[in-house]
């Protein structure tokens, strides 16, 4: 039963940190229609800004943000000057995302040869803020420390300033029309390449908080061929998959059903399994469901 | 400009030529060129494979490479447990991949863009790490596969490199002949019927879902034989020799050689194997620093692929082509 609760626990923290990815990878999705392998990159780098300033300075709490902030940066640095020129290229035809997928490819490439590059195989550390000593329960030290309750709280944070940003403001309402009707929203008034710019920086910055949560949730320290990150990428992808790409609330959804389904086989199937098992609950939500759990039905054909 | 038919007959002299070409420089070069030779006949293999899917029947796939592990333990697999001909392993490997990419195909029908290519990265990540967990698999270090020595009436000469290199590049003119065939073929026609309007090809009597299907299998099929040459080549199957970053070069490869058309296929297998060779050399001329030689190899494919997506986003063939007519 302890064990249980505390695998429950672990999945749900890192169920949690693959949400945040996967919202990173939804809003790109909205505001553009394109698959951002290149989010993963750009977690990467702003951790190591993250890693940067915390040594600079000491304190966790500036770090985050600062790395946030670089993370919006890059995002939408990259959408300003190859996702938006590329777009414009191919026609906003939106049939053919497989060169978009491809571009995001080579972008997450050139990005791991820099960080490579200027830093080679010295590591950024980011040890946890908190303790991550388990709370104790009666004798016996549960799963939940500190640390755990802080990422948690950031996520959970997030999510509510997102949704809040998205249902409650004129700058949400306008990324929500200039995703849903490019078209309309731009007779209406709204810029709709700003919008676009904008939706991207938000990504970036969730993605950024997403890479530094993982990095302090895992060893404490990145570097360039983490395998953390690859987790991070691939299950924050998955689980965008899973909620049907198209809403926040679907890559939260994701995200946990992901965390917790692969903790439990990690305790007690076998470590080896879980990449399979990412697989085959996708496959299986998919079968169920062609767009996700929280998916248009039937949606846009073209 | 009144344009020249080109006829089925002037194609099969072409790949004969190439087939003479081949021959010349396997007797021509050194070892380690048969090697990346055999290396690019794999590729070329492989890449086709999704130029198929992709290009012709419009359906993404980053997984690959994960096609490619299952003919390459199913061949090793054959090999080791039914004492088998190494050719008949090759025909099981194509046989057991092309039934697994129909099942995969059942499911991919369904799906579209995003969730396909989920799906699939899914996979590529995922299947290989099954390797670890049975033991008859062979774990980390991974299954032995011998596709056996050149025979001895070739002489003492003939190196086993020179002799991969003939096994991989005859399979690969072969299955390039049929390939070629099959896309003009009345599937190939409603694959990319399917493609271009999945709305009015339905309405020309064409099931969309059988023709996603049968293309997924095929292409899983030439995957799986692809897979097979890949451990014919490196004569060892691992997870290891699967990860997703073959994935990843495979499509890199796909959209270098020009996603829509078959022919460039030499174009992405080429420089695949070609350029670490020359960033090592540039790297080992200007050598800087100690970690620029392994580096440049994956920056010089990153920005060649950002590259052609900017400007030859049909493929460099389609781009030269345009122009000419032009």
């Amino acid at each position: 039963m302890f064990e249980l609760i505390n695998t429950l626990l672990i999945g749900i923290t890192a169920g949690s940190i693959y949400s945040l990815m996967a919202i990173s990878v939804v809003l790109v999705w909205r505001s553009t229609r394109v698959v951002n392998f290149a989010a993963g990159g750009l977690a990467l780098a702003s951790s190591f800004v993250g890693a940067a300033i915390l040594e600079k300075t000491g304190s966790f709490w500036i770090a985050l943000p600062i790395a946030m902030v670089a993370g919006a940066v890059f995002s939408a640095f990259i959408e300003y000057f190859f996702l938006r020129p590329l777009l414009k290229r191919s026609g906003d035809k939106g049939a053919e995302i497989f060169l978009p997928i491809i571009a995001t490819l080579g972008l997450l490439g050139i990005i791991k040869t820099i960080l490579n590059y200027i830093y080679g195989d010295r590591v950024g550390s980011l040890p946890p803020p908190m303790s991550d000593k388990g709370f104790v329960f009666s004798g016996e030290s549960i799963a939940l420390s500190p640390m755990r309750l802080l990422i948690l709280g950031i996520v959970l944070l997030l999510m509510i300033s997102l949704t809040l940003v998205f249902q409650r403001t004129n700058l949400g309402l306008s990324l929500r029309a200039a995703s849903f009707a490019p078209e309309i929203s731009r007779l209406a008034g709204i810029r709709v390449d700003f919008i676009r710019t904008v939706g991207w920086a938000i990504s970036g910055g969730v993605g950024a908080t997403a890479g530094i949560l993982q990095t302090t949730n895992g060893s404490g320290s990145v570097s360039p061929e983490s395998f953390e990150f690859s987790l991070l990428l691939v299950f924050g992808f998955v689980a965008a998959v899973i909620g049907g790409i198209e809403s926040l609330i679907g890559a939260v959804l994701g995200g946990l059903t992901l965390g917790i389904i692969l903790a439990i086989i990690l305790m007690y199937v076998g470590g080896s399994l879980v990449f399979i098992a990412a697989f085959l609950i996708l496959i299986l939500v998919l079968l169920l469901r062609p767009h996700g759990i929280i998916g248009a039905k039937g949606g846009r054909r073209a | 400009m009144h344009k020249r038919h080109v006829t089925n007959k002037h194609r099969f002299i072409g790949f004969v030529l190439i087939g003479l070409l081949v021959y010349i420089l396997s007797n021509t070069v050194d070892e380690w060129k048969s090697f990346q030779g055999a290396t690019i006949a794999v590729y070329v293999v492989a890449i086709a494979s999704i130029i198929l899917l992709t290009g012709y029947s419009g359906q993404i796939s980053l997984g690959h490479g994960a096609l490619l592990a299952i003919g390459a333990y199913t061949a090793a697999l054959t090999q080791i447990y039914l004492h088998l001909p190494v050719w008949i392993c090759f025909v099981a490997a194509v046989l057991i991949t092309s039934l697994f990419g129909a099942i995969l195909g059942l499911a991919a029908a369904r799906l579209t863009g995003p969730y396909l290519a989920g799906t699939t990265l899914a996979l590529a990540v995922g299947l290989p790490s099954i390797a670890n967990q049975f033991s008859f698999l062979g774990g980390e270090q991974g299954i032995s596969f011998d596709a056996g020595w050149p025979p001895l009436s070739f002489g003492e000469a003939f190196t086993q490199y020179k002799w991969f290199f003939w096994i991989t590049s005859l399979t690969a003119l072969i299955m390039m002949w049929w390939i070629q065939n099959l896309l003009r073929s009345r599937y190939g026609r409603t694959w990319r019927a399917v493609k271009t309007n999945e709305v009015a090809a339905e309405l020309s009597g064409i099931r969309l879902a059988r023709s996603k299907v049968l293309a997924f299998t095929v292409s899983a099929g030439i995957a799986g034989m692809a897979g097979a040459l890949l451990a014919t080549t490196i004569n060892n199957v691992s997870p290891s020799a699967f990860p997703l970053a073959l994935s990843f070069s495979l499509a890199t490869g796909a959209i270098l050689s020009g996603v829509n058309t078959l022919g460039g296929v030499m174009i992405g297998a080429v420089a695949l194997v070609a350029i670490p060779e020359i960033a090592s050399l540039v790297a080992d001329r200007w050598s800087g620093s100690e970690s620029v030689p392994s580096l440049l190899p994956d920056f010089i494919v990153s920005v060649l692929l950002i590259l052609t997506v900017f400007l030859a986003p049909k493929g460099p063939i389609e781009k030269f082509r345009s122009r000419h007519v032009k």
